[in-house]
């Protein structure tokens, strides 16, 4: 087991390597003059070729291609991840503000999920068929076909512009959270329902099941001890996918509630051309996601000792 | 499920018949009339520049969809030939290859389109571009999948003994024996495609304006949301009804196929 | 002439094959028998250059087997032909890829040989016996005329009448054909009615070979001996001997 992880552990740091590449490959071949949309955005007005040249030379652009790159990951392993290339601040306590703004959300968002979607999916997979069973997985469908853009601006309609019950704009107070989180929390509710209410079948329809019902294991018994442990075996590996869906959500849903979140620090960095920025939230979101695949494989192989070895 | 293929069709309908259907020119400006209601004129009203909703709407389909179907065919393409390669090409170039897929999986898909499009610049090439390199990982990975649990199948063997060229064991046992699988990876791409088109639309980085697509309307109608809801409302249910029913066609068509599907 | 010398396959820290060595000359038949786990089906991938040897040399009149393109005739029948193609393409498969003209002169005369009537070719691998279609998969074993055939078991799918015809039915294509037959097979009653010369492989190891008379009337070791008695307890040996 110990070689077992150290090999995804490996893996996760050749991963992590080939995105660092990746992603100054694709800012450093990004067109127009990087300079001049640094100076641009700095001055917000036309500067003269010399500041150009000055700007060029701050920022590392006038070295070629591999001394720009050795320049920027020497300071990044060692977790500085520089300063912003119209500011001037470090990019890194800006990155933490943003980060505690978005975690929050996250992580209730995630909450209300897994609230919904659990007791929903039990509800329905009691008489598979029955209404209540259509009902979850047409929820479920739908839910997963909406952007979260569009729920969002439904959800201000309704609550914010119509009802006036909710704040939606801005980030000042904990209500904020609110309307966010919702937007956000139905989506994963939606795809955990189906995941774990198709994970509750499959499990009844394993033959151990009968036979333990023979020998006497009362119906709550199996449920409890059988079938609720082989629907969390998936339920485990989709939380990467929650968390991606979270993370593609908080891009548009921070924007369009006007939060200094994560999301929305880097749609406005993209457009600033502020690459620095755009690096830092790119290489701490891959970081994030890599570590959370990380922990779900080792859990997952803990849980199913069947993989164990193989595919490592 | 009959009836939700049915459904997808006429959303692929729609949008070929478009010049026919829609009753006004998608681009006509009339700013007199801008904002108005629904009404017999104008069936679901006009947008800020008095363009026939309607009318942007069934173009939209055309860029939504026709934008959606390619990206997520070229994914197609990519994945294939990626996964094929590694099943096929030996250990080495099987981790380079795998390592790279795990790499560009390092990233929600979305997040990774939406940086490439807007470091790019904003245009319908970039978007795809963006959300092609970022939509091959799955066709890549089934395709290895496969790949691998047909090496060790006789008819494999006696192609390679045989002495076919390898070019000619993807084409004749590879590829057939992949289809079924991919066909149910794309239509989920498809959707998820038609997704990441309107949202980087919405966000400015994908069809610029004034081109008639559903994200770039949404982004247009949310400025006057609180004067003119209803605007908002009908690309968005455009968007997710096509989504729905190619998620939907897509479990049926798995469904369907259920025995011939392999590594999903 | 193939020539095995002193191979050896490793498979996961352990050795599979250890110090192998064979040889057959054109138009004779071995057989190497064994139980189920000896190692029969490695020594067919390393003779075919699909598993790679750890250690010695396997070659054909000098030069690396592969260049010769043995083919090979396979257990299940069924599983060796594509599914979703006709038997024909699946037969013609060998010309193709080694660029040979299609000779319907020898293919026709190939099926009258194996018994495979014409439009049997038409069909999908799923729409005939296993009997039949085994004989089409030594159809294709042939077609491309190649100087060594292995027979990787090929009759223990089949029932028993089948097997007989079956193997009556290669001894006389090997009469007419003259190519060298390496036979892997549990059955010794096999074996000892078609085979020149038979090799006994046990745990990866070569333990006794020779003449098949020879054999047949006095095995060398404990292990020969108790494969014979065996055979002679299930009366497979009775025409033999």
């Amino acid at each position: 087991m110990t070689r077992v992880v150290f090999g995804l552990f490996l893996r996760a740091c050749v991963v992590l390597t080939g995105a660092a590449m990746a992603t100054f490959a694709l800012l450093w071949h990004a067109p127009g003059d990087p300079a001049l949309a640094v100076a641009l955005a700095r001055y917000r007005t036309v500067v003269p070729d010399a500041v150009l040249d000055h700007v060029r030379a701050e920022a590392g652009f006038d070295a070629g291609y591999w001394p720009a790159f050795w320049d920027w990951l020497g300071p990044l392993l060692r977790g500085d991840f520089g300063q912003s290339a119209v500011t001037g601040r470090d990019v890194w306590p800006e990155l933490v503000t943003a980060m505690s703004y978005t975690a929050p959300v996250a992580l209730l968002a995630l909450g209300i999920g897994m609230a919904l979607s659990v007791p929903l999916a039990l509800l329905a997979t009691k008489r598979p068929g029955s209404w209540l069973d259509r009902f979850a997985v047409a929820i479920a469908s739908l839910g997963v076909a909406i952007p979260a853009f569009w729920l969002g601006l439904l959800l201000i309609l309704l609550f914010a512009v119509q009802l006036g019950w909710l704040p939606a704009m801005g980030a000042r107070t904990t209500a904020h959270m609110i309307l966010p989180a919702v937007t956000l929390g139905l989506g994963v509710a939606a795809s955990l329902t189906r995941i774990i209410r198709s994970g509750i079948l499959e499990a009844r329809g394993k033959p151990f099941l009968p036979a333990f019902l023979r020998r006497g294991v009362s119906a709550r018994g199996v449920q409890r001890h059988h079938i609720a442990p082989h629907a969390g075996v998936p339920v485990v590996t989709v939380f990467g996918l929650e968390l991606a869906f979270l993370l593609e959500g908080l891009v548009t849903v921070e924007v369009i509630f006007s939060r200094p979140g994560l999301g929305g620090f880097l749609v406005s960095a993209i457009s600033a051309r502020d690459f620095p920025k755009v690096q830092a939230v790119v290489l701490v979101t891959a970081l994030i996601f890599v570590t959370v695949n990380l922990l779900i494989d080792i859990i997952y192989r803990a849980l199913d000792p069947r993989i164990g070895e193989q595919n490592a | 499920m009959r009836n939700v293929i049915a459904l997808a069709f006429c959303f692929i309908a729609l949008a070929v018949l478009a010049p026919i259907l829609a009753p006004y020119d998608p681009a006509a400006i009339n700013i007199p009339n801008r904002l108005s209601a629904p009404s017999a004129d104008w069936v679901l009203g006009t947008d800020a520049l008095g363009r026939d909703i309607l009318s942007r709407l069934l173009y939209g389909a055309r860029w939504s969809l026709g934008l959606a179907f390619l990206i997520s065919f070229l994914g197609l393409l990519i994945g294939t030939v990626i996964g094929l390669l590694a099943a096929l090409g030996g250990k080495w170039v099987d981790w380079f290859l795998m390592r790279a897929t795990d790499t560009f999986l390092s990233f929600p898909e979305l997040v990774a389109a939406v940086v490439i499009a807007g470091v790019l610049g904003a245009s319908t090439a970039s978007m795809i571009f963006a959300l092609t390199v970022t939509s091959w990982m799955r066709y890549a990975r089934v395709a290895r999948g496969v790949g691998l649990s047909l090496q060790s199948e006789g008819y494999v063997i006696q192609a390679r003994l045989a002495g076919l060229s390898p070019l000619s064991i993807a084409r004749w046992h590879y590829i057939p024996s992949l289809l079924p699988s991919l066909t149910v990876v794309w239509t989920g791409m498809f959707a998820r495609a038609i997704l990441g088109i309107s949202t980087l639309g919405f966000l400015g980085f994908g069809v610029q304006p004034p081109m008639p697509e559903w994200g770039t309307m949404l982004l247009d109608a949310r400025i006057h949301m609180r004067s003119t809801p209803l605007q908002m409302i009908w690309p968005g249910l455009a968007v997710v009804m096509s989504v729905l029913a190619i998620n939907l066609a897509g479990d049926a068509l798995r469904d369907a196929l259920s025995e011939r599907v392999q590594d999903i | 002439m193939l020539t095995v010398e002193n191979v050896a396959v490793r498979r996961a820290n352990t050795l599979a094959l250890e110090g192998i060595t064979l040889s057959l000359a054109q138009g004779r038949t071995l057989a190497v028998v064994g139980e189920s786990g000896a190692g029969k089906s490695t020594l067919i991938g390393a003779i075919l250059g699909l598993v790679p040897c750890a250690a010695g040399e396997i070659a054909w009149a000098g030069e690396p087997v592969r260049t010769y393109r043995p083919s090979l005739v396979m257990q299940e029948p069924r599983r060796a032909f594509n599914p979703r193609l006709s038997l024909r393409r699946s037969v013609c498969e060998p010309l193709v890829a080694q660029g040979l003209p299609r000779d319907e002169a020898r293919l026709s005369r190939l099926c009258q040989g194996l018994e495979i009537q014409p439009d049997l070719l038409d069909r999908l691998p799923s729409q005939v016996s296993i009997g039949q279609a085994q004989r089409v998969g030594i159809l294709r074993a042939l077609i491309a005329s190649p100087p060594l055939v292995l027979f990787d078991e090929p009759l223990s799918a089949l029932d028993a009448v089948t097997q007989k015809h079956t193997a009556r039915l290669i001894a006389e294509l090997q009469s007419e054909e003259g190519f060298a037959a390496l036979i892997v097979t549990h059955d010794l009653g096999y074996a000892a009615a078609y085979a020149d010369e038979i090799a006994v492989l046990k745990a990866g190891k070569i333990v006794e070979g020779g003449p098949t008379a020879a054999f047949i009337d006095r095995p060398q070791t404990e292990y020969g001996k108790s494969l014979r008695n065996a055979a002679f307890a299930l009366g497979a040996l009775e025409q033999v001997a």
